[in-house]
């Protein structure tokens, strides 16, 4: 308990002293809708709770998981539509056990898996904010349609009952009061794992390959151990901190896509102190290796350039092929500059040394390349238009971006890595599916089958459970 | 196969004007299909042929024309364009006949046209009326200016046309080199100003800033400048067709004078035919004057839409004129765009009765290859000519201008007996630039001289000759009576119910500045029209 109220000093002084003072009870209900609001913050749940253009928190946003894409819900505290009659317990069920107020099971698009560990106190100041810290918007967003058997909500009972720890968060009297805030921003709030932690055939997270990296959609949350070569060992705790706070390291790493949202929505709005925390922590998580790995991902790679050998050979034509160094200057090099130095002030950053380059996985640089980067964290709207099939600036082919990428990934990256036409095409699909989402198109019978089973176990032990 | 194609709106043409129209009516809902001329080309296969280019003031260049729909090239001349009269060098116009248009490679400038602009008849006793007002454009100015992502001076700068609503961005931070004329021409008289530009200063519709590669013209690189292909891939991805290299030759017209069908030649030579409800005619000022006098029928023995006689006539541009010197200062043209600002001293007044209004705009691109070839022809090596280089680089000015022209019907284009590679006759243009134009040049002159004068000059050199600007107007020439224009204030045939003309061939009077903000506006108002005659309107 001590430990407890420790982690929570750290970051929340203010409520103490609203406590401990004359302070009306009016200003402790807006000391706790403040926190609420900075939790939700902590929590990212603006990133997936408002749609492109739409409201704050009244839902829409495409998740596009592998079964299917999954639609946010309305968490605006409006009654119709929002979430406004939930009392605070119905609240509570479903952030933290994924459980609606209609008894239906979420998604664990939903991180309730991270939520769970959080403090009950949290989770009353994040209920104060949702009911009166953000605008009713009414009318419900769009529903989740996945196709069957995913459409079968039971089934996530038996899903939790397989992977959802209940287990509250246990602070390690052994660490630091700092340590222990960043393990509970990370591991509840932030819910880091649910992007960092590759997960199983059955969508859930392998305990044993904690932040080693997993895949989300086209892109790669890359492995965040303290492993000096897989993961952010060779980083320092600074490194990290300005990482989460700017959404970028020069001479390491710039966040996009998912990460792009997560510094945008989240991280940069916490507090230093907070920041901090979660790198302390960050950098003492068990370290985990791949053994493909050579050297760190931002090592690799120097500035060089083509662009002398290039000019006068193709002369001027209509024809539209060519290799990837004539690519490279033409789509690349005018921002990224003709040797991949990047910029002076590296707004347009370095590609050598640049961990998309040198990581010993291709994702996130067909990612970037096809859907571009873009993050308004720090002060500063950072921008790379993508080349998919949208671009308003050059749609290329898989072939083309495949020879780009191959072109970069020689010239200033991991010269082992290679890029396919494939590996573009199935990146514009969302990325290579898991399992899961392969099986039904090859044996429906037997997932539906295993649905009704998980669905039937799941019954059986509440059954027995309440008995 | 695609004989057998029809649509609600068939564009003819896919530059910015056509491709507004087709993006418009096929986001409404409407069935679309686009036909161009020339190829697709792409974005990086542009830049790289820029980069291989010796000549980079050649804009033409990265562009090769296709055999089957040439367009002008002059390095070397391929004749196109038959030139003829007193001025003909005036007229020797660049257009680009590719998959949207020529705005691939203009200076942005996204001007609207003052007030007065549109009834100089009226407001002068020169020129003539458009038959609309401003104030009937206003709203489309703007709808243009968010389509196009147009920055400006959202500082109160008064550019003379009265704005509703601030520019979709705030203009980008002037260049070294706009900012000293800045301040040294708006301290001695002058008005110099930041001008509007569909030119992203923030990350603008998916597409990046503005980050100073200083070849808008030929090439933007990374497409922070707009270009008419947005809006043909924004078609296409909602719902438009697009046909490449379909040569339009002929638009057939029924009894009623009904536009029943447009033709066109595969670069085979083999012709095809498609049938629309509405025809939008939007294949530039001249093209679109080859493609109506090449329609000529018994009934329409002058060419369709052209009962009044005006078809190809009325021929205007922006005649420009010149000064180059080095000043005693260096001001490192080159970065940033090409060009940021203008003087508009002289865009209105009662002084446009006798001379005609103009715009001098700072020309800000990078200076290194004139200063090298001026500094190779001085006989220099080694140190001395790095340093010249270096010199010359940083110190030249140069400055050119934009004079207004009125409508004359004896500037006109005509079919020319010679023939392109598909036996479609070539453009014959015969121009004249009177006295108007002339009369103001004279004071232009002595403007630049003046200016010169402000930063310390030496080798002055004037370039008097009129320069052509591919400003293409007056062509299909807009009016209330049938009697003595070509389109309606909604840019319809008179002649034609169902033929729209999305062109600045339409423009009534040249006025000072660019035009293609205005073709742009006058293409969203077609297509709003078009979308109430269709019944998509929301």
């Amino acid at each position: 308990m001590k430990a407890h109220s420790l982690i929570r000093s750290a970051g929340f002084v203010g409520l103490a002293l609203a406590l401990h003072g004359t302070a009306a009870r009016a200003d402790a209900d807006t000391d706790l809708v403040k926190r609420g609001e900075y939790l939700a913050r902590a929590a990212d749940c603006v990133a997936c709770h408002t749609a492109s253009g739409g409201q704050p928190y009244a839902g829409g946003y495409g998740i596009e998981s592998p079964l299917g894409t999954i639609y946010s819900t309305n968490i605006t505290p409006s009654k119709n539509g929002g979430i406004g009659n939930y009392s605070e317990a119905q609240f509570d069920a479903a952030l933290r056990h994924g459980i609606r107020a209609d008894g239906a099971h979420l998604y664990p698009a939903m991180p309730y898996t991270s939520y769970v560990k959080l403090a009950p106190d949290d989770v009353k100041a994040l209920y104060q904010y949702f009911m009166h810290g953000v605008a009713p918007v009414d009318g419900a967003a769009k529903a989740t349609e996945l196709p069957f058997p995913f459409s079968v909500r039971l089934a996530m009972a038996g899903w939790n009952m397989l992977f959802l720890d209940k287990a509250p968060f246990q602070p390690d009297p052994a660490k630091s009061v700092e340590w222990n805030r960043g393990a509970y921003l990370v591991e509840a709030l932030e819910h880091c794992s649910s992007c960092h932690t590759p997960r199983n055939a059955l969508m859930a997270e392998q305990s044993g390959q904690a932040y080693a990296g997993g895949a989300l959609g086209a892109w790669f949350a890359p492995n965040i151990t303290a492993d000096p070569v897989s993961g952010l060992g060779g980083w320092s705790e600074s490194e990290v901190v300005e990482y989460l706070k700017t959404g970028r390291v020069p001479g390491k790493a710039q966040a996009a896509g998912p990460m792009a949202e997560a510094v945008e929505h989240s991280l940069q709005h916490l507090s230093d102190a907070d920041l901090k925390a979660i790198a302390v922590y960050v950098k003492d998580l068990p370290a985990i290796r791949d053994v493909h790995d050579q050297q760190p991902g931002h090592v690799f790679g120097s500035s060089n350039s083509d662009e002398a050998t290039l000019r006068g050979v193709a002369g001027v034509s209509a024809s539209n092929s060519a290799g990837g160094a004539e690519l490279f200057s033409a789509v690349c090099a005018s921002c990224h500059q003709p040797a991949g130095s990047g910029s002076k002030d590296q707004y347009y950053p370095s590609l050598s040394h640049n961990t998309t380059l040198g990581r010993g996985d291709t994702r996130n640089l067909i990612a970037v390349i096809l859907h571009g980067v873009a993050r308004k964290a720090d002060g500063k709207d950072v921008f790379m238009p993508g080349f998919g099939a949208d671009s308003l600036v050059n749609p290329l082919s898989d072939q083309q971006i495949a020879d780009v990428a191959n072109y970069t990934l020689k010239q200033y990256g991991n010269p082992a890595l290679k890029v396919s036409a494939h590996d573009v095409a199935a990146a514009r699909e969302g990325g290579e599916p898991p399992l899961l989402a392969k099986l039904p198109r090859l044996m429906p019978w037997l997932i539906g089958g295993l649905v009704v089973i998980l669905g039937l176990v799941a019954w059986l032990f509440g059954r027995r459970r309440k008995g | 196969m695609s004989d057998n194609l029809s649509a609600d709106v068939v564009v003819i043409g896919s530059g910015v004007a056509g491709a507004l129209v087709a993006h418009q009516l096929a986001s409404a809902g409407a069935s679309v299909l686009m036909l161009e001329a020339g190829p697709r080309l792409e974005r990086w296969r542009i830049v790289e042929n820029f980069r291989n280019q010796a000549d980079k003031d050649d804009f033409q260049r990265p562009y090769p024309a296709a055999k089957h729909a040439p367009h002008p090239e002059y390095a070397p001349d391929n004749d196109y364009l038959i030139l003829k009269g007193p001025d003909a060098k005036s007229y020797a116009s660049q257009y680009l006949r590719v998959v949207g248009g020529t705005t691939w490679h203009w200076a942005a400038s996204a001007w609207r046209f003052l007030p007065n602009d549109f009834t100089m008849k009226s407001t002068y006793g020169v020129g003539r009326d458009w038959g609309i007002s401003y104030d009937d454009l206003e709203p489309y100015y703007y709808r243009a200016e968010v389509e196009l992502g147009v920055s400006g001076p959202n500082d109160g700068t008064d550019l003379g046309s009265p704005r509703h609503q601030p520019y979709p961005m705030d203009h980008l931070l002037l260049s070294y080199n706009d900012q000293r004329f800045y301040d040294v021409l708006n301290a001695n008289g002058f008005k110099l100003v930041s001008e509007p530009v569909a030119r992203n200063s923030r990350p603008y519709d998916q597409r990046p800033t503005c980050c100073g590669n200083n070849n808008c013209m030929p090439i933007c690189p990374i497409g922070a400048m707009y270009s008419g292909i947005l809006h043909v891939d924004k078609a296409e991805r909602a719902g438009a067709k697009l046909l490449t290299n379909a040569v339009v030759y002929r638009l057939e017209v029924d009894a009623q004078d009904r536009i029943v069908a447009a033709h066109y030649k595969d670069p085979d030579g083999n012709s095809h035919r498609v049938t629309g409800k509405y025809f939008v005619l939007a294949a530039n000022a001249l093209e679109s004057v080859k493609i109506l006098l090449m329609s000529a029928t018994d009934k329409w023995k002058n060419g369709l839409a052209n009962s009044s006689d005006q078809v190809g006539r009325n021929l205007m541009d922006h005649p420009g004129t010149g000064v180059t010197f080095l000043a005693d200062e260096p001001l490192w043209p080159g970065r940033g765009p090409m060009e940021m600002t203008s003087i508009v001293d002289h865009r209105d007044g009662e002084f446009r009765r006798e001379w005609a209004s103009k715009k001098l705009h700072l020309n800000n691109q990078v200076q290194t290859r004139h200063a090298t070839l001026k500094a190779l022809s001085m006989g220099l090596t080694g140190k001395a000519l790095d340093d010249e280089i270096r010199y010359r680089s940083a110190h030249t000015v140069n400055i050119n201008s934009f004079h207004d022209i009125l409508p004359e019907p004896n500037n006109r284009m005509r079919l020319s007996d010679q023939k392109d590679a598909l036996g479609l006759p070539r453009p014959e243009i015969t121009y004249a630039i009177g006295e108007y134009t002339k009369k103001s040049a004279v004071h232009t002159h002595e403007a630049y001289a003046k200016i010169g004068k402000l930063f310390g000059c030496r080798e002055i050199e004037f370039n008097d000759t009129f320069a052509p600007n591919n400003h293409l107007m007056g062509s299909v020439i807009m009016g209330s009576d049938p009697r003595d224009s070509v389109v309606d204030g909604h840019c319809r045939a008179h002649d034609h119910a169902n033929l729209y003309m999305a062109t600045s061939g339409v423009m009534a009077s040249a006025g000072s500045v660019n035009c293609t903000l205005t073709i742009a506006a006058l293409s969203l108002r077609i297509a709003d029209t078009l979308k109430h005659a269709l019944g998509k309107a929301s």
